[in-house]
């Protein structure tokens, strides 16, 4: 049973030390896009990495043009969330949670009651926190590319080390899913408020031309609001191994655990328990000291602690498989919902933009919609002028120096009736 | 500095529809314009131009 216990240890305590030195950018950017690419799976832009630091009225600059961002987002799966700006001031949940247990604005403005539900109180308590649902996701995992496990939880690794596998497929349960979220209606007052009271910051990001691959773009800013979160407190990973145990056992090396033995039921759950030992010491600080002290004394060695992000459970396990249950000490955000305002000439913002339509290439109306006004004397005057070769660049570079730099169709037909007049008067009269 | 995108219209009169998407498609990046009817006011099929910069059929 000592035996057994070791070998149990070696095989957990190695991956810490392996993960680390195998890791390399390149397969932690891998967890971060397969991670990310299941989130989006749910319509939800994911969060990497996992925190519970994003709530609904958090401002970010997004400094990355929208192709640019488009491409970032395919690729890698989600969008660094950098450049917090600001908290705003939100209100709307008294609105939106009508009737709902102690949520409202102030004080009571979610999610401090559920995650400090009072002063003294050390653990969280979600249990009225609106619930959320996500299917089970899939994924294969191989030891041979580094441990580049595809899920940001630590139960992938481990559960790999006690298979003695290879490779395996598993599942992923994301349980205990909550979600809260503000009318955007109010993110949109309090943004319209914070950027009034900051139009000089938001000016420096304005509109501006700039030169890239030898084609002239214009570099567009935006301001990120998040309307609702998406939030997880435990997760479930089980592993199948894809071949059977004792391929390649030798002399002096440990054997595969036996983790659950029916014909040993006493020994299968000493097993169970003494591995949960094992996990629960290294995911503790505490642990990492006393609880490595003893372990390698069985061993004979020290071995590095586990880094595990919250507490790892070993809830089930065969010959071909073993299932955890991960638990975080209070939810963490996977993912958002948000609106993005462009930032416009003068630090003003545009109409907003539901971050996933543009994300996903869904189609967005350049701007707010204009009432036809009909095609009076100088529009029709414009019309027939601009045909000709040249003109239309003219009336362009006229446009841009007029300030608001409307387009050509709002000139010809929305409500711009004087500025017409002097397109005629400066540019078709003029140069005649 | 680029001119601002073209806004969509509302209320466009049926007879006039093809020049105000003439105009908006006069800025290059507008890649697709939807064209619905609103109503028939006075005998007159009006319509809403919108002018999207992304291409919904591709995402780009």
């Amino acid at each position: 049973m000592v035996q057994q216990v070791g070998a149990v240890l070696v095989v957990v305590m190695a991956l810490g030390g392996c993960a680390t030195e195998k890791t390399s950018g390149e397969q932690l950017a891998r967890v971060a896009k397969d991670w990310s690419l299941s989130i989006r799976a749910s319509q939800v832009i994911p969060v990497y990495p996992l925190t519970e630091d994003v709530q609904p009225g958090d401002v970010f600059l997004v400094q990355t043009p929208v192709e640019e961002q488009v491409k970032i987002y395919l690729d890698k799966g989600f969008l660094p969330l950098e450049n917090l700006l600001t908290r705003l001031p939100v209100t709307g949940y008294a609105e939106l949670y009508r009737g709902w247990p102690k949520v409202g604005d102030g004080e009571a403005a979610p999610p401090r009651q559920w995650q400090f539900p009072s002063p003294d109180a050390t653990e969280p308590d979600f249990s009225r926190a609106p619930l959320a649902a996500f299917p089970t996701y899939n994924f294969s995992v191989s030891r041979s590319t580094g441990l580049s496990v595809a899920i940001p939880v630590q139960s992938v690794p481990v559960g790999l080390n006690l298979l003695d596998s290879a490779s395996a497929n598993g599942t992923i349960t994301l349980k205990d899913a909550y979600t809260y979220a503000v009318p955007a209606r109010r993110t949109y007052d309090a943004i319209l408020n914070w950027s009034r009271a900051n139009i000089d910051y938001l000016e420096q990001f304005e509109p501006a031309g700039a030169t890239q691959d030898g084609k002239s773009i214009t570099k567009e800013f935006y301001l990120r609001v998040i309307n609702r979160v998406y939030l997880v407190k435990t997760v479930d990973v089980s592993l199948f191994s894809n071949r059977g145990f004792g391929a390649a056992g030798s002399a002096g090396v440990p054997q595969p655990v036996q983790l659950l033995n029916i014909a040993n039921a006493s020994d299968a759950a000493k097993q169970f328990d003494a591995i949960n030992q094992i996990l629960a010491k290294a995911a503790s600080p505490a642990g990492a000291s006393a609880g490595d002290a003893s372990a390698a004394s069985i061993v004979g060695e020290a071995p590095a602690p586990v880094a595990v992000g919250g507490s790892v459970k070993l809830a089930m396990a065969t010959s071909r498989s073993v299932s955890f249950v991960e638990t975080f000490h209070r939810p963490l955000v996977i993912g958002y919902l948000a609106s993005d305002y462009a930032i416009l000439k003068g630090g003003r913002l545009a109409t907003p933009v539901p971050t996933l339509n543009m994300l996903e290439g869904r189609p967005i109306p350049t701007t707010r919609a204009i009432t036809y006004q009909g095609c009076d004397a100088n529009c029709l005057q414009i019309r027939g002028w601009r045909k000709v070769a040249g003109n239309q660049a003219k009336l362009e570079d006229w446009l841009k120096a007029q300030g608001e730099a409307i387009s050509i169709s709002d000139l010809e037909t929305g409500d711009h009736a004087d500025l017409r007049r002097r397109v005629v008067k400066e540019l078709i009269e003029g140069s005649n | 500095m680029a001119l601002q995108p073209p806004s969509p219209q509302t209320n466009v009169p049926r007879d006039d529809t093809g020049n105000v998407v003439d105009a908006m498609l006069l800025d290059t990046r507008v890649k697709w314009i939807a064209v619905v009817f609103e109503a028939t006011v006075g005998g007159v099929d009006r319509f809403t131009v919108t002018p999207y910069v992304d291409d919904p059929t591709t995402g780009g």
